[in-house]
């Protein structure tokens, strides 16, 4: 038995449109990319090879799925053409389709089956044809039948369309609140109707009411309430005195101070209203207000500050970096080039050196271990340049001039809030984390942080 | 890893300089005993090689007898960097994609390494063009 | 590069094998000007294991002059490190693209009849 997916960029359009940065097929569902769903179910029916068809582009989803090897099937993609009726497809992929049985799933359909249940002998008891249809796609099955003498009809399964933004949502609450558990959901999950996922942290007095999904590296803050009925993605913030009710909130998304999230879908800076489709871009006025207020009243005593920090840092340096940066230089291991880098918002531009050493032998590991790469950086804070903690420093291209636009508060900084919170070093991850800072950063906070930084920029090194 | 080889500037040695690619890209996976998306990962650098010597030895200056192409390979923890340099005239680096509907014929090669490499850079250096390319083995595709 | 031509279903089929890159690009061109192909022609890619931006270019040229006087070329029997070129250059949505020879050339027959 094999398993072909068929999608067209006609049958996912609407996903495009509502959330532009995900691909189709891996829009989750409850924290699970829909296309981990019929990977499951290719798998429970028996099949041990997939194939991907589709006249869209497919990279993203197969960086996602590799090779398949780790739900222990082979996945492969195959590009079509929009105007293709399925006869034309399955010519397409005769070569793969050719010996033995296969499932062709059509058209962006949820396919609701239980995980509990194996499918095998169902399916090589079904006859050849159409199984089920729905307005969004279908199911159906190539080649002969095993067991050609007992030719059942009735599919112990259902499918269902997922093309609004409406289906969409409401599906995500169905699975939510479905206490028998018919699908594997990511995340720990050691009572009912509650899943939640590594690096979870949630503040004094926040509450958590299941049913619940939560993603990873999750910052619930305190008087937060999530629940019931919370879809809360990977690498969100749910900062104080916030509520996320019968609410999906998908990946790398800032949910503000006070703000009351009911009934919707949360998604970057969008809340999307599910039921009509309308969307509003969210204006969070704390963070707005946050980043006014430090970028006017206080930039003096940040500049102090931030000097009289990286002065102590120098210092502290001073003596290791003398000693082991010749022996470094040397050895080759210490590498230098120099990156034309965004210094602030507004786009102007700084020359730095960027750092990386080679890592073998202990003295590498000293220097990394002290972060002398960043010695040479240190300096340019003193000469107002730089900050000591803020953003990484993001290379002047005309691409990145986007990214900073949707970086408020951004500042390059010779380490970086992400450093500091131990976060995934990703573009996304990293932003929503600095963007917390910019808008919560306290001249103050700022020392702590990075120490923090230092500190865990120790910690990674000692990890072998 | 830091290996270097140099190269005559001419057609016929581009499979020598995409062969070494994908070895590099190899060995330097097996050092790091990293196993999974190997394939992927020295297939980019096969390309990207592949596609930044072929331009050197299009736009090399035939008057000049000894022209070579230098094919560096360095690698900083789990990231491999190739750097290739000519002695060409400068170039302008084009990285956007071609409009697919009027059938080009040129254009892909510098985008499919920006959509290849985590990191591309583009320098002057002695007369002539560096481009320095790097990718981690880690999470890779952007 | 070794090229071979033969006739499946009244349709040619072109067997580049070894590399397509930019410096057996001419080959292949050299080839498809010499040789008398059916309007639609299938390329069969199945002994191509490496496929650069030139090779991409030159399958693209084709397609477009065999187009342009009504035929096509239907691509057949592509590797992984092939598809993805195709892939990541967007050029795959030009092409009908099988995994199997005799479907390709049954596919073009049925094209080439229909014009």
């Amino acid at each position: 038995m094999k398993t072909i997916i068929v999608i067209r960029e006609k049958d996912y359009r609407w996903v495009r449109h509502v959330f532009p940065d995900i691909h189709p097929l891996l829009l989750p569902i409850c924290n699970k990319p829909y296309i981990e769903f019929l990977i499951d179910f290719s798998v429970l029916s028996g099949s041990r090879e997939i194939r991907l068809a589709s006249d869209g582009p497919l990279g993203e989803v197969e960086a996602y799925c590799e090779n398949g090897s780790r739900w222990g099937v082979q996945t492969s993609y195959a590009s079509i053409q929009g105007t293709d009726d399925l006869e034309v497809v399955l010519e397409k992929n005769r070569h793969f389709c050719s010996d033995g049985r296969s499932l062709v799933i059509n058209g962006m359909v949820f396919i609701n089956y239980d995980q509990k249940q194996e499918y095998k002998t169902v399916f090589a008891s079904l006859p050849a044809g159409e199984l089920l249809s729905c307005s969004g796609g279908s199911l159906m099955l190539t080649g002969v039948p095993e067991n050609s003498g007992s030719i059942s009809r009735s599919c112990p399964f259902s499918i269902s369309s997922i093309d609004s933004v409406s289906l969409y949502y409401n599906l995500s609450i169905d699975i939510l609140n479905d206490a028998s558990t018919p699908y594997v959901l990511p995340g720990y999950n050691n009572e009912e109707l509650c899943h939640i996922g590594r690096n979870v942290i949630i503040g004094k007095s926040a509450e958590i009411r299941k049913p619940v999904v939560i993603g990873d590296n999750v910052q619930i803050q305190g008087g937060a309430v999530v629940g019931p009925g919370a879809v809360i993605g990977s690498n969100v913030i749910i900062d104080r005195e916030s509520s996320v009710i019968r609410s999906v909130v998908l990946a790398h998304t800032y949910i503000g101070e006070q703000l009351e999230v009911e009934d919707k879908i949360a998604a970057g800076n969008m809340l999307i209203e599910p039921e009509s489709g309308a969307s509003l871009a969210i204006e969070d006025p704390h963070l707005l207000t946050g980043i006014k207020k430090s970028g006017a009243t206080v930039p003096f005593l940040r500049y102090l500050l931030h000097t009289l920090v990286a002065l102590t840092i120098v210092v502290f340096q001073l003596i290791p970096f003398l000693l082991l940066f010749p022996v470094l230089k040397l050895q080759g291991k210490w590498k230098q080039r120099m990156q034309e880098c965004f210094a602030d918002m507004s786009g102007k531009t700084l020359k730095l050196s960027e750092t990386a050493i080679e890592t073998g032998g202990p003295i590498s590991t000293i220097a990394a271990f002290l972060s002398l790469d960043r010695f040479f950086l240190l300096f340019r804070v003193l000469a107002g340049q730089l900050a000591v903690i803020g953003s990484r420093p993001v290379p002047a291209t005309s691409e990145n001039r986007d990214l900073l636009n949707r970086m408020p508060g951004y500042r390059a900084g010779v380490f970086s809030y992400a450093e500091a919170e131990d976060w995934p070093v990703e573009a996304d991850d990293m932003a929503i984390v600095e963007r917390f800072y910019a808008a919560q950063g306290k001249p103050l906070r700022d020392i702590t942080l990075t120490m923090k930084a230092l500190f865990n920029r120790i910690h990674d090194k000692s990890l072998p | 890893m830091n290996t270097t080889i140099i190269l005559p500037a001419e057609m016929r040695y581009l499979r020598l300089a995409t062969i070494t690619a994908w070895t590099a890209a190899e060995i330097f996976t097996d050092t790091l005993e990293i196993k999974e998306g190997v394939h992927d990962f020295c297939h980019a650098f096969e390309l990207s090689v592949c596609e930044t010597f072929s331009n050197s030895v299009r736009y090399a200056d035939p008057a000049n007898e000894e022209k070579n192409v230098t094919i560096c390979f360095s690698s900083c923890n789990d990231s491999l960097t190739v750097s290739v340099s000519d002695t060409n005239p400068p170039f302008d680096p084009v990285t956007s994609l071609p409009d697919i509907n009027s059938y080009p014929e040129k254009g892909f090669g510098l985008f499919m390494i920006h959509q290849l490499m985590d990191e591309v850079t583009y320098t002057r250096e002695k007369g002539g063009n560096l481009i320095t390319m790097t990718k981690s083995a880690g999470k890779h595709e952007k | 590069m070794i090229i071979s031509e033969k006739i499946i279903s009244n349709i040619s089929v072109l067997t580049p094998e070894g590399s397509l890159d930019a410096a057996t690009v001419p080959q292949l061109k050299n080839f498809t000007a010499k040789s008398e192909v059916t309007p639609t022609l299938v390329l069969n890619l199945s002994g191509v294991d490496f496929l650069d931006s030139s090779g991409l270019g030159a399958i693209v040229g084709m397609a477009r002059n065999k187009r342009e006087s009504g035929g096509d070329v239907v691509l057949a029997c592509m590797n992984d490190k092939v598809r993805k070129v195709f892939e990541i250059t967007q050029v795959a949505r030009l092409f009908h693209i099988f995994d199997d020879l005799e479907a390709a050339a049954g596919y073009a027959e049925k094209q080439q009849k229909s014009l």
